[in-house]
C-alpha cells in the first residue's frame, strides 16, 4: 500500500479567493471573501447550512460562476475556465457514481477523459487507487452492488485518479454512520497525507473539521467568521458565534468595569464581579462584552448554600443532570442563567437536581469576546 | 400485505379478516368490477365468437394466419408503427431534454405546448392534416405560389400523410414519458462527469444518454403498442392499398359483417400486443417508466 502511495503522489495546487461574491436574488451566498489555500493543506470549510460554504465550494468547482472575484489556482485565473478543464478532483456528499459503469470504469473515467495514458497505463493506474482505497477485489462490480462505505471509496478513487493537485470534498461523510465515519475520517488523512494533493473540505461537523483539517475556515453568513488551526479556533476563539458553534461554550454578558495587567474585572449582575483574563482581543473600561468559559474548564463542588459568587466562582443549584456515558453534563442557575458544565463520570454521582453548588474555573479560563446578539443566536439556531 | 409480527412460539392462529387487512381488495373492488363488466366479459364474448361461425371452428384464424391479405395488412400495420415510434422518439428525445434542461417558467410555457395538441381530439387533428397537406391546401399553395412546384405534390392519401399525423398525434406523449424518465436521472452525476474532465458533448454522451436508455425503451414500447392500433389516422390519410389491421378489422365488422373474422383479428393483435409487452419487460424492466428502481 506504501509503494502505491509512493507512485500516486502529486504536489498540491495553491488556491486564492480573491474577493468573491455570489448573490440569489437579493440574498448573498458567498459576501466578499478572500482566502489563500496553500500548496497540500487540508482546509475545512465549517459552518451551518445556509453559511455559504457549499456555495464557495461550487465557485471553486466551476459550477457556478461568481458575480464578482476572481479564484486562482496555483496563480491562473480559472474565472472562465469551464470546470472539464480546472484539473479538480470531486468527491459529492451522494457520491454521484456512475450507476451504468462497473467500479473500474467509474474510477476509470477521469483517465478516459482527460489523460494521454495508454489502455495498459490506464489499466495500471486504476488498479494503483483500487489499491489506494483497498478495494481492488470489487473492480467488476457496480455501484449498486456496495455498502455506504465503499461507494465512499469508489468515490475518492475516482477523485484522485488522474492525479489532480486540487481535491474537493462536499460533506462526503454525511451519510455514513459514525463508526464509519470516524473510520473514513482517518482514512481520507491517510490517503490526503499519501497522495499530498490540496484538499478543499466542506462540511457542518465541527467535531469532524477539527480532527481532519490543517486550517478550518468558520463561515458565517455568506462571510468568513475566523480562519485558524483546529485549537486556535478552539482555545482563542474571535467572536461568540466561534465559541458557539466549535464545540461548547458558556457566554455570560456583562461591562468591564476595570483593566489591569492581569485582566479584567467585569461587573455580570447586582455586586458580582468576575475576572477576566487578558487574550489577544483587546477592551476597554466601560465596554459590554461577553465573558467566555468552556464547560470542561469549570469545576463544580456541591455547597451549603447558593451564595459566594465570586472573580472565579459563581453558585446556583443544579436544573439538570444528564448522563452520556463518558461524562455527565450539568445545568447550573446561576443569577445571570443557565452554565453548562462537564462533570467527569465518577464525579458525576455527587450531584442531584435542586441542590446547591459552586461552580468555579481557573484564573485563565475565562476570556471576554465582543458582546454581538444576533451572532449568539445564529450559533444556537445552527445547532438546534 | 399486512405483516403482523408473530413470536414464533406463539400457536398458529387463523388469520383476522381485520377492515384493515380487507383494505387493498375493498379498494380494487369498483375498478376490478368495471373492467371485468366492460373489458374482460366483452373479451370473452370476442374469443367465444371467434371460435363458433359454424359449429366450433377455428376456420377464422385459419384464414387469418393464411390469407395474402393478412400478411400483407400485418407488415404494413407492423412497418408503419416502427418507423412512426422511431420518428416520435427521435423528435421527442431533444424536446424532453430540452425540458429537464430548461427551469421555472421555460419548463411551464414548452409543457403547455407539447400537451395543447395532446387536449384536442384525434380526429380534429387527423383532419387538419388534411387541410394543411391536400392539393389545395396550405403547404401546395405555398410552394406553388413560391414557383418551387407547378402542379400540386401528391402529399395526402399516402404512407407519408399517415406517418407525419401518427408522428405528430404520437409526439405529446412521447415527449413526457421520456421527459419523466430524464427527470429523474440524477444531475449530480452531470456535475461529477464534468469535473473529471468531460466536456458538455461527452458528459451527455458518456452519462446521460446511457442513463435515459430505460426511459427511451419504455417510451418505444408505449408508443409502438399504440401504433399498431390507430384507425381514424391511416383511414382518413392513407391509401386504400395500404390498411393497416385496425382499419380491416373495421371494414369486416361494419361493411362484411363477418364478425367471426373480425374478431379473431382483433383477438390475434391483443395476443401479439400483450406479447411484446410480456417481453420487453423480460428484457427492459418496464417498472422503470414508473419510477422503480434500475435494479
Amino acid at each position: 500500500m506504501d509503494q502505491s502511495a509512493a507512485t500516486t503522489r502529486t504536489s498540491g495546487a495553491q488556491v486564492r479567493l480573491r474577493k468573491l461574491s455570489k448573490t440569489y436574488g437579493t440574498t448573498a451566498a458567498v459576501d466578499d471573501i478572500s482566502l489563500d489555500v496553500p500548496a497540500g493543506v487540508f482546509v475545512s470549510l465549517l459552518g451551518p447550512s445556509g453559511s455559504g460554504k457549499t456555495t464557495t465550494l461550487n465557485l471553486i468547482a466551476g459550477f457556478l460562476t461568481p458575480d464578482s472575484g476572481d479564484i486562482l489556482i496555483d496563480d491562473r485565473s480559472v474565472a472562465e475556465v469551464p470546470p472539464h478543464r480546472r484539473n479538480i478532483g470531486m468527491v459529492f456528499q451522494s457520491y454521484s457514481l456512475f450507476p451504468h459503469m462497473t467500479v473500474a470504469d467509474n474510477v476509470g473515467f477521469p483517465l478516459r477523459m482527460r489523460s494521454k495514458l495508454t489502455r495498459d497505463e490506464a489499466r495500471k493506474r486504476i488498479a494503483e487507487m483500487l489499491a489506494l482505497v483497498q478495494l481492488s477485489h470489487l473492480e467488476k462490480r457496480y455501484p449498486r452492488q456496495l455498502s455506504g462505505g465503499q461507494q465512499q471509496r469508489v468515490a475518492m478513487a475516482r477523485a484522485l485518479v488522474s492525479r489532480p493537485r486540487l481535491l474537493l470534498m462536499d460533506e462526503p461523510l454525511g451519510a455514513l454512520d459514525r463508526k464509519l465515519r470516524e473510520q473514513m475520517q482517518a482514512e481520507i488523512r491517510h490517503i490526503h497525507r499519501s497522495v499530498g494533493t490540496t484538499v478543499v473540505y466542506v462540511t457542518h461537523d465541527q467535531s469532524e473539521a477539527l480532527t481532519m483539517s490543517d486550517v478550518v475556515v468558520v463561515m458565517h453568513r455568506a462571510r468568513i467568521a475566523q480562519i485558524g488551526t483546529p485549537r486556535q479556533l478552539y482555545e482563542a476563539p474571535a467572536s461568540a458565534f466561534v465559541a458557539d458553534f466549535l464545540g461548547d461554550s458558556n457566554l455570560l454578558p456583562g461591562t468591564i468595569a476595570a483593566v489591569d495587567g492581569s485582566g479584567y474585572a467585569v461587573k455580570i449582575g447586582n455586586g458580582v464581579f468576575v475576572h477576566a483574563a487578558q487574550s489577544q482581543l483587546k477592551f476597554s473600561a466601560g465596554e459590554r462584552a461577553y465573558i467566555f468559559i468552556r464547560p470542561e474548564d469549570m469545576t463544580v463542588q456541591p455547597a451549603r448554600s447558593a451564595q459566594g459568587d465570586g472573580p472565579q466562582s459563581l453558585a446556583g443549584d443544579v436544573t439538570e443532570l444528564s448522563y452520556h456515558g463518558d461524562v455527565f453534563w450539568l445545568s447550573v442557575a446561576v443569577g445571570q442563567g443557565l452554565l453548562k458544565v462537564k462533570v467527569a463520570r465518577e464525579q458525576g454521582g455527587a450531584f442531584e437536581t435542586g441542590r446547591p453548588v459552586r461552580v468555579s474555573w481557573s484564573p485563565n479560563a475565562a476570556r471576554l469576546l465582543p458582546l454581538a446578539d444576533d451572532d449568539l443566536r445564529a450559533g444556537e439556531r445552527a445547532r438546534s | 400485505m399486512t405483516a403482523t409480527a408473530q413470536p414464533e412460539t406463539a400457536a398458529p392462529r387463523a388469520p383476522v379478516l381485520t377492515l384493515q387487512r380487507m383494505m387493498p381488495a375493498l379498494l380494487l373492488m369498483p375498478c376490478l368490477a368495471w373492467i371485468s363488466f366492460f373489458f374482460l366479459l366483452p373479451l370473452a364474448l370476442m374469443c367465444w365468437r371467434s371460435l363458433t361461425a359454424e359449429g366450433f371452428s377455428l376456420a377464422a384464424y385459419s384464414t387469418l394466419f393464411t390469407s395474402a391479405l393478412y400478411a400483407k395488412v400485418m407488415l404494413t400495420t407492423v412497418k408503419t408503427a416502427s418507423i412512426a415510434t422511431v420518428l416520435a422518439l427521435s423528435l421527442a428525445y431533444p424536446l424532453a431534454y430540452a425540458l429537464t434542461l430548461s427551469g421555472g417558467k421555460l419548463r411551464a410555457l414548452i409543457l403547455v405546448f407539447v400537451l395543447i395538441p395532446y387536449w384536442v381530439d384525434i380526429i380534429v387533428r387527423s383532419f387538419s392534416w388534411l387541410i394543411l397537406l391536400g392539393d389545395n391546401g396550405i403547404i401546395n399553395k405555398m410552394l406553388m405560389t413560391l414557383g418551387v412546384v407547378h402542379t400540386p405534390l401528391e402529399l395526402l392519401y399516402n404512407p407519408f400523410s399517415v406517418l407525419v399525423a401518427m408522428v405528430q398525434i404520437l409526439l405529446p406523449l412521447t415527449t413526457v414519458i421520456l421527459f419523466g424518465a430524464m427527470l429523474r436521472i440524477d444531475r449530480t452525476l452531470i456535475a461529477a462527469a464534468k469535473i473529471h474532465g468531460a466536456g458538455g458533448w461527452q458528459a451527455f454522451r458518456t452519462v446521460f444518454f446511457p442513463l435515459s436508455l430505460p426511459g427511451v425503451y419504455g417510451a418505444a414500447l408505449l408508443v409502438f403498442v399504440l401504433s399498431l392500433g390507430f384507425y381514424v389516422t391511416p383511414a382518413l390519410l392513407g391509401s386504400p392499398r395500404e390498411t393497416m389491421i385496425a382499419q380491416t378489422i373495421m371494414v369486416e365488422a361494419n361493411q362484411l359483417l363477418d364478425w367471426e373474422q373480425a374478431s379473431a383479428a382483433g383477438f390475434v393483435l391483443l395476443v401479439i400486443t400483450t406479447l411484446i409487452a410480456a417481453i420487453y419487460n423480460r428484457y427492459f424492466s418496464l417498472d422503470r417508466l414508473w419510477g422503480g428502481s434500475d435494479a
